[in-house]
C-alpha cells in the first residue's frame, strides 16, 4: 500500500551538474523509448539509479511503516474474518516492503542503509501513515481507500522502465487487489450497518479525507527535472492525474452508499471531464513530512524498538567471514 | 507516550532510545529464490531474500514467495554463488537466429521433392508418349 | 459416543491455538527481520484458522454457537485454553520457544487425530497436518540456529525454555471425560501425547546446546481445562473483543 507521486529530495537541486557520457546517455534513452526495461547491471545515469533509489526506498519505508496504522487493530478485529483478513493484509504490506528493498538494493544501497536512513529521519514515507486510526472504521477506510489510491499509483508505476521495481509491482498489484476487495468490503458492511457503524465510518471518512487528497502529494511542477524523469520513465504520471483517477473511480462508489465526503466543493466538471475539489492544504503536508505529523513520532519510535530489539537475533547469526552480494534481480 | 495500538503499548519503547545504526550485513546475506509451480515444470526465478543460512532461506522462502498460488517445490540459491553474463553483452546472442543450420527451419526439402516428383510424372507421360 | 467429552476435547483444543494465534499474531509488523516476520505471521494466521476450524466442528456437528459466537462472545471462564498460551509475548525468545514447544504437541495431537473415532475430527487432521509440518519446521530451524550460537542468544533461549516448560506441562492437564475419550478411540489422551512430545522436543534439543529443564522436578501448571486461568486472559479477551462488543448482533 502506497500512493504518492511526491518523492522527498531535498538534494535535487545538488545535481544538475554531473555531466554524463552523451553517447552512453543517448543509447539508453534510446533503450527506453524502444520499450526496452533498464536491468540492474546496465549502464544507467546517476540521476536515474539515485531517482530511483530515493523512490523505491520510500515506497518500500511506507509499506512498513502503513503496516503500523493498520496493525492497531489487528487485536480488536471482530471476528474471525477480519481479523484472519487483517493479520493477512499487513502481512502483505511487509511482504511488500521486503521485495522493495530488495529491488532497491539491486541498485546498490543496502537494506541497512535504507533502514538506517528511515530511522534518522533522513528518507521519508507516505505521509498518510503519521495519521492514526482512530477506530475499526478507520482501517476500512484505509483498506479502501489508501490501497485504492495505491493502486493507481503502482499500476502506473509497475509500467515504468526499471526491471525490478516493475517486477517487485507486478506481484504487489496482484495482492493489492485482495487488500482492496476486503478494505471495501469492510467499509459497505460498515456503510449498509447499524446506526452506529454507520457514524463510526462517516466519522472515519471526514477524518482521512484531508490525508486522502495529499496522497498523491502537490500538483507537479514543470520543470527540466519533471520532464527527464517522465521521459526515463521514472516517473509515469503527474500527481493531479492520478489523484483525478482516483476521484473518478471512487468517489462515486462513496456516494452511492449515502456517505458524505467533507469537501463542498467536491463534484465533477461535466464540461473538462475532471473533478473540482478545494485545494488541499499544502502548508500541513509539509509540515508533516518534516516531522510534525500527529504520529511521526510515534512510527520512527516503533521501527527503531523493532531493530533494538530485534538485534540480539541478527547478531547471534551474523556471519563476519561471509561473502556479501546485492540481490541480482 | 500512549498508543491507540494496544501491542505497542505493551512494548518496551524505552528500547528505542538506545537504537543506534545497524551496521552493514547485520540483516545477513541475501539468497535466490526459485519456486516450481507444478510437479514436472521448471524452477523459475521470483525474487530474492536475506537469511542467516539456507535452511532458514528455505522456511523464509517458502512464506514470502509462495504463501499464495500454486507451488510445488522451492530452491534458494546463495546470491554470491550465482553467475551471470554481463547484459551489456546481450548482443552475444544477436545473430543466434541467423544460424539457420541449427534450427528445424533452416532445412527445407519440400521444393527439392516436389521438383523431382514433378520430373518424375513428367518423364513418365514421356515415355507413355 | 461421549459427546460432552468430544466437546470437551474440542473446546480446549480450539481454544490453545485461538489465543496464541491471536498473541502471536501481535508480531505482525514488528518482527525481528521482515522475513521472519512473515513467516511468523503465517504461523499465527494458521493457529487462529485451525481454531476457526475446530469452533466450526463444534457449530456444525455438536450444537454448539457460531464461531464468531464462541470465540467472541464467551467469558473467561468458559475458556478451556492451557496457561501456556496466555501468556504475555516477551521478548521474541519466549514466543519462539512457546512456538516450538506448542507447536510439537499440536504437530503429535493431529497427527494421532487422524485416527480418531470421530470423523470430523479425524478428516480435518488429515487436512492441516501439512501446516503443522511447516509450524515444526520453522521452530526447529530457528532452534537449533539460536541455540548453537552466540552466549546471548542461548541464554536467551535457555531461560525462555526453564521458564515455560512448567506451563508446556500444563497442555497435557486431563480433561474431566479424559478416560471417555480414550476409551471412544477419540483420541490417544494427554498422558500419552506427553511422551510423545517429550520425545519429539528432545531430539531437537539435543542438536543444539541447550539444556531441557529435568521434568521430573517440575510441578505443571494445570487449571486452564477446567476454565481457571491466569491474570492475563481476561484483559486479553477484553482487548479482542473490544469492537465485537460495540454490537454484537452487527455484521462487522
Amino acid at each position: 500500500m502506497y500512493g504518492g507521486g511526491y518523492i522527498y529530495d531535498p538534494e535535487s537541486k545538488n545535481q544538475a551538474t554531473i555531466v554524463e557520457d552523451p553517447e552512453m546517455l543517448a543509447a539508453f534513452e534510446a533503450k527506453i523509448d524502444r520499450g526496452e526495461k533498464i536491468e540492474p547491471t546496465d549502464w544507467m545515469p546517476y540521476e536515474y539509479r539515485r531517482q530511483l533509489i530515493r523512490m523505491i526506498e520510500q515506497h518500500a519505508h511506507s509499506e512498513i511503516i502503513g503496516a503500523l496504522p493498520e496493525g492497531t487493530w489487528i487485536t480488536r478485529a471482530p471476528g474471525f474474518k477480519r481479523k484472519m483478513a487483517l493479520i493477512a493484509k499487513v502481512q502483505d504490506e511487509i511482504g511488500h516492503g521486503q521485495l522493495l528493498y530488495a529491488a532497491a538494493e539491486t541498485l546498490g544501497k543496502s537494506r541497512e542503509q535504507m533502514l538506517n536512513d528511515l530511522m534518522s529521519g533522513k528518507s521519508k514515507y507516505s505521509n498518510v501513515f503519521n495519521y492514526p486510526a482512530k477506530t475499526w472504521a478507520d482501517v476500512t477506510v484505509i483498506g479502501f481507500l489508501i490501497d485504492a489510491g495505491a493502486i493507481i499509483n503502482q499500476l502506473a508505476n509497475s509500467k515504468g522502465s526499471y526491471a525490478p521495481y516493475c517486477r517487485a509491482l507486478k506481484r504487489i498489484c496482484a495482492e493489492e487487489s485482495f487488500h482492496l476487495k476486503q478494505g471495501y468490503e469492510g467499509f459497505v458492511y460498515l456503510a449498509t450497518g447499524t446506526p452506529t457503524q454507520r457514524t463510526m465510518l462517516q466519522d472515519a471518512v471526514n477524518r482521512w479525507w484531508p490525508p486522502i487528497m495529499h496522497f498523491f502529494g502537490p500538483a507537479d511542477k514543470v520543470s527540466v527535472h519533471t520532464e527527464k524523469l517522465m521521459r526515463w520513465q521514472v516517473k509515469m504520471d503527474t500527481n493531479d492525474n492520478m489523484r483525478n483517477e482516483f476521484l473518478e473511480q471512487y468517489v462515486p462508489k462513496i456516494w452511492e452508499l449515502g456517505i458524505t465526503i467533507p469537501d463542498p466543493k467536491l463534484r465533477k466538471n461535466l464540461e473538462t471531464g475532471r473533478w473540482e475539489y478545494t485545494e488541499p492544504d499544502w502548508d500541513e503536508f509539509f509540515r508533516v513530512i518534516n516531522g510534525n505529523g500527529p504520529c511521526n513520532k510515534e512510527r520512527l519510535d516503533v521501527r527503531r524498538w523493532v531493530e533494538e530489539s530485534g538485534r540480539w537475533v541478527r547478531q547471534a547469526l551474523y556471519k563476519p567471514n561471509e561473502m556479501y552480494k546485492m540481490p541480482l534481480a | 507516550m500512549s498508543s491507540l495500538d494496544p501491542r505497542i503499548n505493551r512494548l518496551d519503547l524505552v528500547k528505542t532510545l538506545e537504537a543506534e545504526d545497524i551496521a552493514q550485513h547485520q540483516h545477513w546475506e541475501t539468497y535466490e529464490v526459485f519456486v516450481q509451480a507444478k510437479r514436472g515444470g521448471h524452477h523459475t526465478h521470483v525474487g530474492s531474500l536475506h537469511a542467516a543460512d539456507h535452511d532458514m532461506a528455505l522456511i523464509f522462502a517458502k512464506e514470502q514467495f509462495a504463501r499464495r498460488g500454486q507451488c510445488h517445490n522451492l530452491w534458494v540459491v546463495k546470491t554470491s554463488d550465482v553467475y551471470a553474463l554481463d547484459t551489456e553483452d546481450a548482443d552475444m546472442f544477436a545473430d543466434n537466429n541467423e544460424k539457420k543450420y541449427r534450427n528445424p527451419g533452416g532445412f527445407k526439402v519440400s521444393d527439392k521433392i516436389t521438383a523431382y516428383k514433378k520430373a518424375q510424372k513428367q518423364d513418365k507421360t514421356e515415355t507413355d508418349d | 459416543m461421549n459427546t460432552d467429552a468430544i466437546k470437551e476435547l474440542l473446546y480446549k483444543m480450539g481454544d490453545d491455538a485461538f489465543i496464541l494465534g491471536h498473541r502471536n499474531s501481535e508480531w505482525t509488523g514488528i518482527a525481528p527481520t521482515l522475513e521472519e516476520d512473515i513467516s511468523f505471521s503465517s504461523v499465527a494466521q494458521d493457529q487462529i484458522g485451525h481454531a476457526l476450524a475446530v469452533y466450526t466442528i463444534l457449530h456444525e456437528t455438536l450444537g454448539e454457537p457460531t464461531p464468531d459466537f464462541i470465540g467472541f462472545t464467551r467469558n473467561e471462564s468458559d475458556f478451556r485454553c492451557s496457561h501456556l498460551v496466555e501468556l504475555p509475548n516477551g521478548e521474541y525468545d519466549f514466543s519462539l520457544i512457546r512456538h516450538f514447544l506448542f507447536d510439537h504437541a499440536e504437530m503429535l495431537r493431529y497427527r494421532a487425530l487422524t485416527q480418531s473415532t470421530y470423523t470430523p475430527l479425524a478428516q480435518l487432521a488429515g487436512k492441516i497436518i501439512g501446516e503443522l509440518k511447516y509450524h515444526i519446521l520453522h521452530a526447529n530451524t530457528w532452534v537449533r540456529q539460536l541455540g548453537n550460537a552466540t552466549e546471548e542468544a542461548k541464554a536467551r533461549l535457555q531461560s525462555s525454555l526453564n521458564e515455560l516448560m512448567p506451563y508446556a506441562l500444563g497442555m497435557f492437564e486431563p480433561g474431566p471425560n479424559e478416560q471417555a475419550l480414550i476409551e471412544d478411540g477419540v483420541f490417544i489422551g494427554e498422558e500419552a501425547l506427553k511422551a510423545q512430545w517429550l520425545q519429539s522436543i528432545e531430539a531437537v534439543i539435543r542438536q543444539t546446546q541447550l539444556k531441557l529443564p529435568d521434568i521430573t522436578t517440575l510441578t505443571p501448571v494445570y487449571g486452564g481445562r477446567y476454565g481457571y486461568h491466569t491474570e492475563y486472559l481476561q484483559p486479553l479477551l477484553y482487548e479482542m473483543t473490544e469492537v465485537f462488543r460495540i454490537d454484537e448482533s452487527a455484521e462487522w
